[in-house]
């Protein structure tokens, strides 16, 4: 066999197994898509391919409640002349299951955001990711800066600190932290989701590496021009900044977006501050067989934004899910 | 004037704020874990070292650790390994390495809780995928390779595979105890290893080309032997990184856990974080708690000091 025949025979069998490992990989998103896509008989049987036949499907509950009772049919009698009750129940069940008839994917899609307020856990979600990222920025931005362009006594031992705390996981620590905000009267509050992380030392750290490359004759520059040390870090230090913080962003937002463990804690009941991954519990533990579809629907909507950018995006992507990989 | 001063005051809410959020806990769950507080008693009772020696004692705690540890000792090598050959093989390709670099990476982003969700479906027992794939394969030529009958001394009928066809029936998964960590592992692996493979594909582009020729050029012919002598030394500190990080996270396993077993079927699937979780928050035994929070951070620093360690003798392993 000679060299080139080698080498392509090796290439077929490396893409052979990558294809392999990307089917599981694949599956469940498959799976996930395919069933908000399907009627429930279609999910039950495993029959209907990927998009499933889209035949008109009967909403059960939508029927079960407008089932006609006798006052209905009272009143219908004059539509139906003639007929027997019976048979006036059987015209006006055939009418209601006319009325009751949608196609599958819009079935699941709605009920999603009817069955449970699916909207307001995706605003939960922005509020909440968006709230972390912006006030770990204010507190690490100025720290990192202080810590790399700062003399004042001490700075090492605050530096000690930083390197100290990216010991400790907030996962770690969750129990603590529910009994104080508990002491304090903040579980169930937007407040509960949010304190726990306006503190990212890894932020303060990354910051604290990257300002470290830039040349002190900037600031000394700055400084000349008369600006104060507040306006530097936010008008010379945060413009330099915007790459490793665009990175930064992606991190935090993608680990918050995507959190249970905290937003369960400290988010008991109160349906109105669950985020995307809360409400989806939620809406598994009341789900009966015939909702399958509709939680189908639901969890597409909750991972497909940060997939989106992520396909958008993805060498971004890739750097900021690995800034730990700085450390 | 005062830039000595406002190097206080730039510093000083996120000092604030690392005592009160990360600092202050620990000393308050250390302390926490010698009574038997919960919320709503006003008063608690100093009860020394009895929750930690619950904790050492009890089956319950027994089975907690013995879960968590499984857990970690199955993820870590087995992601970390993916990962890695993954890096490797992608790493070799002439065309499409972004297309399976995407793919691989979808877990990392989409969030664990709804995967697992679907992955729950997937292994259902009578609508489940998985289990269906696994019976349309009986009784057909896949059943002959995958008993693996064909190899000499092995008894196809009593292999994995040839019992459950034979049986007709395929495991309930999540529902059985023999299986339902494995499972969570099989999630955990599913969700992790992208991650280790995109940190894997970085440490390979930093090994120099000239180093990989010169070690060809000085007899490592086959591409075995220049993985063994300059690709997995030169990714020694990468390794020492993924090891520590995945084994930090998957000691924090909850979403899977809590969404799909509850930490059963009996207690086989009770990992760490699920049991502070049931113990302090759904049954408010805070003392217990905060015992295993303890014992949590004990395991979370020792992983923390090895890797330290490695990282300053710079190891490189062979």
């Amino acid at each position: 066999m000679n060299m080139s025949s080698y080498h392509y025979l090796g290439e077929t069998w490396k893409h052979a197994i990558l294809i392999v490992g990307s089917i599981v990989v694949i599956l469940p998103f498959y799976i996930m898509l395919s069933y908000s896509l399907k009627s429930p008989g279609e999910i039950e049987r495993n029959e209907g391919g990927f998009f499933g036949s889209q035949e008109m499907m009967i909403d059960e509950r939508c029927a079960k409640l407008r089932e006609p009772d006798q006052a209905a049919i009272d009143s219908a009698r004059q539509r139906f002349t003639g007929l027997s009750d019976s048979e006036i129940y059987k015209a006006l069940k055939a009418e209601i299951d006319t009325e009751c008839s949608v196609r599958p994917i819009i079935f699941n899609y709605t009920k999603a955001f009817s069955e449970a307020p699916l909207l307001r856990y995706l605003m939960n979600g922005v509020i909440v990711t968006v709230s972390i990222f912006v006030v770990q920025v204010i507190v690490a931005l100025p720290c990192a800066y202080a810590l790399s362009k700062l003399r004042f006594r001490g700075r090492e031992f605050v530096f000690g600190m930083v390197l100290f705390c990216l010991l400790i996981p907030v996962h770690a620590i969750a129990l603590p932290l529910y009994i104080m905000l508990a002491k304090l009267g903040l579980t169930n509050t937007y407040a509960a989701l949010v304190i726990p992380w306006t503190i990212s030392v890894f932020g303060i750290f990354l910051m604290r590496q990257f300002f470290m490359t830039v040349p002190d004759d900037l600031i000394d520059a700055a400084r000349m021009d008369g600006l104060g040390e507040f306006s530097i870090v936010w008008n010379v230090m945060l413009p330099t900044a915007i790459p490793a913080l665009l990175a930064f962003a992606i991190f935090s937002v993608v680990a918050h977006w995507n959190d249970y463990f905290w937003p369960r804690i400290v988010v008991t009941g109160n349906r109105d501050l669950f985020t995307p991954p809360l409400g989806l519990r939620e809406f598994k533990g009341d789900a009966d067989g015939s909702f399958f579809g509709p939680m189908m629907a639901t969890a597409t909507i909750i991972v497909t934004p940060l997939i989106v950018a992520f396909l958008l995006a993805q060498r971004k992507f890739i750097e900021g899910i690995t800034l730990t990989g700085m450390k | 004037m005062g830039r000595r001063l406002t190097g206080y005051w730039f510093t000083a809410p996120a000092v604030a704020l690392m005592v009160l959020i990360l600092i202050a806990p620990v000393i308050v769950a250390g302390f926490l874990s010698l009574t038997d507080y919960s919320l709503g008693n006003e008063s608690a009772n100093w009860v020394g070292f009895k929750n930690y020696d619950k904790i050492i004692n009890r089956s319950t705690y027994q089975k907690m650790f013995s879960a968590s540890i499984i857990y970690v000792l199955v993820v870590v090598p087995a992601s970390v390994a993916l990962g890695l050959g993954a890096a490797l093989l992608i790493n070799s390709l002439k065309f499409a390495q972004d297309f399976y670099k995407t793919i691989f990476f979808l877990p990392v982003m989409a969030a664990l809780l709804a995967m697992a969700i679907v992955w729950e479906f997937a292994l259902h027992h009578s609508i489940g995928i998985v289990n269906e794939f696994f019976e349309s394969g009986c009784g057909t030529i896949a059943e002959t390779i995958f008993s693996f009958g064909w190899i000499p001394f092995v008894d196809g009928a009593e292999t994995w595979y040839g019992r459950h066809c034979a049986a007709g029936e395929f495991p309930l998964w999540l529902r059985d105890k023999g299986y339902a960590l494995g499972t969570i592992c099989f999630i955990g692996i599913w969700q992790a290893f992208g991650f280790n493979m995109v940190l894997y594909l970085a440490g390979l582009t930093g090994i120099p080309r000239e180093l990989l020729q010169a070690a060809e050029m000085d007899g490592a012919k086959s591409g075995w032997e220049r993985f063994r002598l300059v690709i997995w030394p030169m990714l020694g500190p990468t390794t020492v990184f993924v090891v520590t990080i995945t084994s930090i996270r998957s000691f924090q396993v909850f979403d899977t856990v809590e969404a799909l077993t509850q930490g059963g079927p009996s207690k086989s699937t009770y990992v760490m974080m699920y049991a502070i979780y049931e113990k302090a928050i759904k049954q408010n035994l805070m003392g217990i708690g905060a015992a295993i929070t303890i014992v949590f951070l004990a395991f979370v620093l020792i992983i923390t000091f090895i890797q330290r360690y490695l990282v300053e003798r710079r190891v490189h392993y062979s």
